[in-house]
């Protein structure tokens, strides 16, 4: 198998993501999966994506628009 | 009537940092190729471009590479002319084929190089601007500057009066998130704009003796706790960084984080004189036409524009004033006295919780309260030490600048919740029939006071909601108030108690602090520390030897240690009948312990001061 690299988009390993560790993956194209160098993730693309998406869950008030009264209180 | 005052810095870098090396995947490591060059000049111009279409005005801090570019040095005339937009000069950026040939290195952190390097650079950048642009420079930056670097730029090239010169709380978290590789390490410092001391560029100067002769602002404003609980890096008024924060729809492209970070800077005026502060510092390579990990370029570009957009909208409405970096050096100088501090009572806005932290920054300390954690003291450096800390290849230090800690909760355990150990923190236990409850338990609320006290100094003061705890056979109400008073290096911690179920009871309180030296997680040599009390009978001591010693005297005055690896004298006092005592720790738990345990009964009060001082 020839040497690995990066996609389009550099992914970040979404596992790592969670304990505050920005890691690029690589891209086997022979298993058309993305890897982690520093821990066991493997995942197609939208594996990823959908792990992004469980990166996100810990910001409750991520969509939320904050007022003046919310910070005077 | 308050001001709210932004900063825009744009660095044109020709080789940006990360666009060298993660676009660049696969191809020939070429910093010097036409391509790069080519996005590098259209990135700074769309961020240019961007900040004037929305009626703002930017600094340019012009990289060593830039030098070497007629096109940038062209452009930054003609936008200077034209938009007001001010030419400074920036130490981040060295990179470029003309830097490697010269000094034969890829260092690229200015504060890293031998002092000797330090100055020989500083010289041939600015000589080099000289020639560009025929005057020296206002203003300069890094993302930090050590305390000789800048007292070598003021004495040299006087015209120099503002600086970036920390980026803040970019420390040991920043260098995990990098998978232990990103060499920054410089925690402790204020968030907000300072006068640097002299001695050491962290602490704020005193008075005009102590003066570094510049004003410095920090690297980007950041989120006051998620930056601090977490990776730095994800949360300050840098869009891009929300993106790396993955702090965005995925569907819309909204963010409206970004905008909570600066409408929370925009509030932090009501505890500062009518006075808050921003600075958006986006580098280049954050805007490479191949995008940034999962976020496309047009991602990128949107957040940039979405950006300037809110700070342009802001200025409309006359809720902003936008100033160059050395127009703000004269504002900030009319503005604040040397020993004003700065204040942040900061809530969560992320996470959705109800979390408060209190900062605190002046000449003598950096200090925060964690309302989560009752109101306990959570971080702690002495600036009153004003430690001579040089930092760059040649020093004791080398990559190491951040200013040590007494107290950290992140890298020291903090509240300690484990079997075995201790962690750092200043907090009080109370006890009532073999029964503890530490205030650390007690999460809650504070609101912010400044007031004048009888002999006509300004204090700060941090009201805490009174919180409740309850024994088997006893429950009461403790009210906490933490005072810091203008020009003294004392923190006052006042405590009262009341509603008590039996108001005849008397309960034991523990004023306690846990401490330690450092400014990684792991320990340092505690050896040479001096733990002390003194009491109207005498004063008695030990050296710290981890043989989990104590010293207890009745009726004491003071508890003290005196820790000279960071010249620290850190000591407590109260004014309460207390017993005293100091504890060293042991191999397992390298720690120091000051305290004082007294009692109270219902509607009585105790203050228990926390004061520090330069010591060895």
């Amino acid at each position: 198998m020839a040497q690995s690299g990066k996609g389009k988009l550099n992914y970040r390993c979404p596992s790592c993501f969670m304990r505050d560790l920005d890691i690029d993956m690589f891209y086997d194209r022979d298993k058309d999966e993305y890897y982690c160098i520093r821990c066991q993730f493997t995942g197609s693309e939208a594996d990823v994506l959908a792990f992004n998406e469980t990166v996100r869950i810990r910001y409750k008030a991520m969509n939320r628009r904050f007022s003046e009264e919310d910070f005077a209180s | 009537m308050s001001d709210f005052i932004v900063n825009i810095v744009h660095r044109p870098e020709l080789a940006p940092e990360y666009a060298e090396k993660v676009t660049g995947s696969g191809k020939k490591d070429d910093i010097g190729r036409k391509s790069l060059i080519d996005e590098s000049l259209s990135i700074f111009r769309f961020q240019q471009d961007t900040a004037h279409k929305n009626g703002l005005k930017t600094t340019i801090q012009i990289t060593y590479a830039s030098l070497f570019s007629p096109e940038i040095i062209a452009m930054a005339k003609e936008d200077h002319e034209k938009y007001g937009d001010e030419i400074a000069l920036s130490l981040l950026g060295l990179p470029c084929r003309q830097f490697r040939e010269k000094y034969h290195t890829e260092e690229f952190c200015i504060w890293l190089f031998s002092m000797e390097d330090k100055m020989r650079i500083v010289d041939d950048a600015f000589d080099l601007f000289e020639k560009a642009f025929g005057f020296l420079p206002s203003s300069t930056g890094s993302y930090f500057m050590d305390a000789e670097l800048i007292n070598y730029i003021k004495e040299k090239y006087p015209s120099v009066k503002c600086a970036i010169a920390t980026c803040w709380e970019e420390g040991p978290k920043a260098y995990h998130t990098c998978n232990n590789s990103w060499y920054t390490f410089m925690d402790g410092g204020p968030w907000a704009p300072w006068i640097p001391s002299k001695q050491n560029s962290h602490a704020p100067a005193a008075n005009e003796e102590e003066d570094s002769g510049i004003v410095a602002i920090p690297h980007l404003s950041r989120d006051l706790i998620a930056c601090y609980d977490g990776n730095g890096s994800n949360f300050g008024t840098h869009p891009q960084n929300v993106l790396r924060g993955m702090i965005y729809d995925t569907k819309t492209w909204e963010y409206p984080y970004l905008y909570n970070l600066i409408d929370q800077y925009r509030h932090l005026a009501k505890f500062n004189n009518g006075y808050a502060y921003n600075m958006m510092f986006v580098g280049p390579g954050w805007l490479n036409k191949m995008g940034r990990w999962e976020a496309p370029y047009e991602l990128l570009k949107k957040s940039y524009e979405d950006g300037m957009a809110y700070y342009g909208q802001l200025k409309k409405e006359g809720k902003l004033i936008d100033m160059t970096m050395a127009e703000f050096a004269d504002y900030y100088r009319q503005k604040k006295s040397y020993e004003e501090p700065e204040c942040a009572l900061w809530r969560d806005i992320l996470y959705g919780s109800d979390k408060q932290l209190f900062w605190y920054c002046d000449p003598y300390m950096r200090a925060c309260i964690n309302m989560d954690q009752g109101g306990a003291l959570v971080d702690l450096r002495n600036y009153a030490a004003k430690l001579p800390w040089p930092v760059g290849i040649g020093t004791a230090h080398i990559s190491d600048a951040s200013y040590p800690f007494l107290i950290q909760e992140k890298y020291r355990a903090g509240y300690f919740t484990h079997y075995a150990g201790a962690g750092t923190v200043r907090s009080a236990k109370i006890a009532y029939g073999g029964e503890v409850a530490d205030l650390c338990q007690c999460r809650t609320h504070a609101s912010f006071r400044e007031r004048t006290n009888d002999e006509g100094r300004k204090v700060r003061e941090l009201l805490l909601d009174p919180v409740e705890i309850v024994f088997t056979d006893l429950s009461f109400k403790v009210e906490t108030v933490i005072s810091f008073e203008e020009g003294s290096s004392a923190i006052a911690f006042k405590r009262r108690i009341f509603d008590m179920s039996d108001p005849s009871a008397k309960v034991q309180v523990t004023e306690y602090m846990t401490a330690c030296y450092g400014t990684t997680e792991y320990t340092e040599r505690m050896e040479g520390i001096t733990l002390g009390v003194r009491a109207g009978g005498g004063e008695e001591a030990i050296s710290y030897e981890y043989k989990d010693r104590k010293i207890t005297k009745e009726r004491a005055r003071e508890v003290y240690a005196i820790v000279p690896q960071i010249e620290t004298y850190v000591s407590m006092r109260t004014d309460a009948e207390a017993e005293g005592y100091v504890r060293e720790g042991y191999a397992f738990s390298p720690m120091f312990h000051l305290g004082f345990v007294g009692e109270i009964g219902n509607e009585e009060e105790e203050t228990t001061w926390l004061n520090l001082a330069k010591g060895n």
